[in-house]
């Protein structure tokens, strides 16, 4: 599997989303599963995913799909 | 025309019952003495609420019945004396009051088989507990009624408050306050103590669908009690009353909020009822 | 819920609180009478699913808490099975008549949940942390006190509170990234404390987010040749006597962690019933030394009154020389 496949599959996976319609301009509150509690599940995926720990800053800063790729180039991880 | 003389009398005949209970009670206590006059004050209300208002029946646990909650929790000789009246507690058991081990206490302390249901006392409760039984009572599609009686003194207490705001909040035209306003409190007036002039306003301005009338005229009361009004409100009763009313030596005297009552002022009281 | 190794993860990431908003969440498919009340902190008790899923079992009473508990009482009299939340400070000491009255005394069945308990929110000062909560709802009869140890344990604890036919108080501390201590399934009984590791020389009892920390300094405390038992006292009321006795058959010194006063909380709660034991060990009670000090960070805060396993192992080290030498 390669990171651009990982990384959609963990978000489908954190947020119980439908893997067939997901919409990549998903957006933090812009669903319902994307809550406070929902990102949280979605970072603990990314960090055992990629095997990275996510700055605080970085974890507020997360606020949609596109977002989170710039982010984790950081931890050098290229989507 | 028939039928209001009728309850009105029979209200009336209750009220009598209740005083003369409330006199047996209080003699009874003895050297404990008694929160005499906070209920003789409400009287009428109570006999209102339990001889015509309220939906009860012989069964005290029945599912179908109205709600009465003594938020003024001392002014139970009232509770009690209406409790008996209407066959849930025996006159033997009223002989019981404030005696070592007994059920009917100073305060109310719940007893469903005695028909006591819920635990009162410490002032600025009850509303809140009303408000969970409103609810619970909607959400089961039951229209039945909640009816509290609180003290004047007790809308001193923040708490109540918080229960007014919350009550209009929710809506629930399904619950009643009745505020015994007898203008004293344990150790002086509410003039001198903390002021309650202007308890309608206050009700009124957290939403509650207020009327102020005399807590003593049964037919006032009756006739407010048959008016059906569709208010999406809650609804606050400002009645005012006399402490100590229905005895000469009790009337407006803040003595009588909490004294002993001698052999010879129990006999002068019997007299007065006759 | 669905116990795994991926779950615990989640459960830990987004801390007790969250945890047991997911819980009530969970709880509410199969409960029908069940109602969760909160004062105006949805967001902060991870209750924002809930309360868009369910709110007809929901009800918010803005911030007043003493109402709160009244209408609590009130719905539990009318059969429902009520739980009422909001900060810990707020949820025990700001209604605390209103406990007794209500839930203590006239019995009417309520599990309260006080969130950010102990020193999570130091950094808001005193006023929004809370020492005192286990200490003033021990002396209301009738209210069983679970501090759960980590996330998971959260879970556990409100399902069984929820379940029981008595009235609970659960503290919640720790933060978000709670440590986990259970990474797998293990039974879970109110009053029924659990054992986490054996040791020969010390006993430790604790609850809460110390449960974690004591067992980090039992590793320590290892390595300069004290042999440690852990006990998770996550029930301290009703407390598990048989596990004290046990403990004083078996330990040369006796220890209690607790973020939480001194006086009043654990530590007492053992030391009460110490003293019905003929020739019991000694009673080391760490926690807070009944101070409000100046705030800050959790992680300075659990340094500054001696809740860090480094302080531990110090304290205890400490306290086993001045016995010997004594």
């Amino acid at each position: 599997m390669d990171s651009n496949q990982k990384y959609k599959s963990i978000f489908v996976e954190a947020l119980s989303l439908d893997k067939a319609n997901f919409d990549e301009k998903i957006e933090y509150n812009g669903v319902p599963e994307w809550d406070s509690i929902g990102h949280m599940t979605l970072m603990s995926g990314l960090e055992e995913g990629f095997n990275i720990s996510i700055e605080t800053d970085d974890i507020v800063d997360f606020s949609s799909y596109k977002k989170g790729i710039e982010i984790l180039k950081k931890y050098k991880v290229n989507i | 025309m028939e039928d209001k003389n009728k309850n009105i009398q029979k209200i009336k005949k209750f009220s009598v019952e209740l005083r003369k209970n409330i006199l047996e009670m209080a003699y009874s206590a003895g050297a404990g003495s008694s929160h005499f006059g906070g209920a003789l004050s409400i009287v009428e209300i109570v006999s209102t609420l339990f001889s015509y208002k309220m939906r009860i029946n012989k069964d005290p646990n029945w599912d179908d019945r109205d709600r009465f909650i003594l938020s003024k929790g001392h002014a139970c000789l009232a509770y009690y004396a209406a409790l008996c009246e209407v066959g849930y507690i025996s006159k033997e058991e009223l002989k019981t009051f404030e005696k070592d081990d007994s059920n009917l206490l100073g305060h109310p302390v719940i007893n469903k088989k005695l028909g006591i249901d819920f635990l009162n006392g410490s002032l600025g409760m009850g509303l809140s507990l009303g408000i969970g039984v409103s609810i619970s009572l909607k959400k089961k599609n039951k229209n039945n009624s909640v009816f509290v009686v609180l003290g004047d003194g007790e809308c001193n207490e923040g708490s109540v408050w918080e229960a007014a705001m919350a009550a209009s909040n929710f809506k629930l035209d399904n619950l009643y306050a009745i505020i015994d306003k007898n203008n004293f409190q344990q150790t002086g007036s509410s003039q001198d103590i903390m002021n309650t002039d202007s308890l309608k306003d206050k009700w009124s301005s957290f939403g509650w669908d207020t009327v102020s009338l005399n807590g003593h005229d049964i037919e006032e009361l009756y006739e407010y009690f048959n008016t059906s009004q569709d208010l999406k409100k809650p609804r606050a009763i400002i009645a005012n009353t006399i402490k100590g009313k229905g005895f000469s030596f009790s009337e407006n005297n803040n003595d009588w909020h909490h004294a002993v009552l001698t052999k010879s002022l129990y006999e002068k009281g019997l007299k007065e009822l006759i | 819920m669905i116990v795994n190794e991926r779950n615990i993860k989640i459960w830990s990431t987004i801390g007790s609180r969250a945890s047991f908003g997911i819980a009530a969440l969970e709880l509410a498919k199969e409960i029908d009478n069940l109602m969760v009340l909160t004062c105006d902190v949805s967001t902060s008790a991870g209750l924002d699913r809930y309360r868009k899923t369910y709110p007809d079992k929901y009800l918010d009473l803005g911030i007043a808490e003493q109402n709160m508990i009244g209408v609590a009482a009130g719905l539990s009299s009318e059969g429902y099975n009520v739980v009422t939340t909001t900060f810990a400070p707020f949820q025990t000491i700001r209604c605390c008549e209103q406990i007794k009255v209500n839930i203590g005394y006239m019995k009417q069945k309520v599990c309260m949940v006080g969130i950010a308990s102990g020193l999570a929110l130091g950094n808001l000062g005193f006023t929004h942390c809370c020492i005192e909560d286990i200490g003033v709802l021990r002396t209301i009869p009738g209210i069983t006190i679970i501090s759960p140890a980590d996330s998971f344990e959260t879970i556990k604890a409100l399902e069984s509170a929820i379940k029981s036919k008595n009235s609970s108080y659960i503290r919640l501390t720790g933060s978000s990234n709670n440590p986990i201590v259970y990474k797998e399934d293990y039974n879970f009984e109110i009053g029924k404390s659990v054992k986490l590791k054996e040791g020969k020389d010390v006993t430790i009892f604790c609850a809460g987010a110390m449960v974690y920390n004591s067992l980090q300094a039992t590793e320590k405390l290892r390595e300069n040749g004290i042999s440690c038992s852990v006990i998770n006292m996550h029930t301290i009321k009703p407390i598990d006597k048989n596990a004290i006795n046990d403990a004083c058959r078996n330990s040369k010194l006796l220890v209690s962690v607790e973020e939480h006063n001194v006086i009043g909380g654990l530590g007492s709660s053992i030391s009460e019933h110490l003293v019905t034991v003929k020739n019991s060990p000694n009673l080391l009670i760490i926690g807070i030394n009944d101070i409000y000090s100046k705030g800050g960070s959790y992680n300075f805060l659990k340094e500054k009154h001696g809740l860090s396993p480094d302080k531990i192992v110090n304290n205890i080290i400490n306290n086993l020389k001045q016995s010997n030498n004594g």
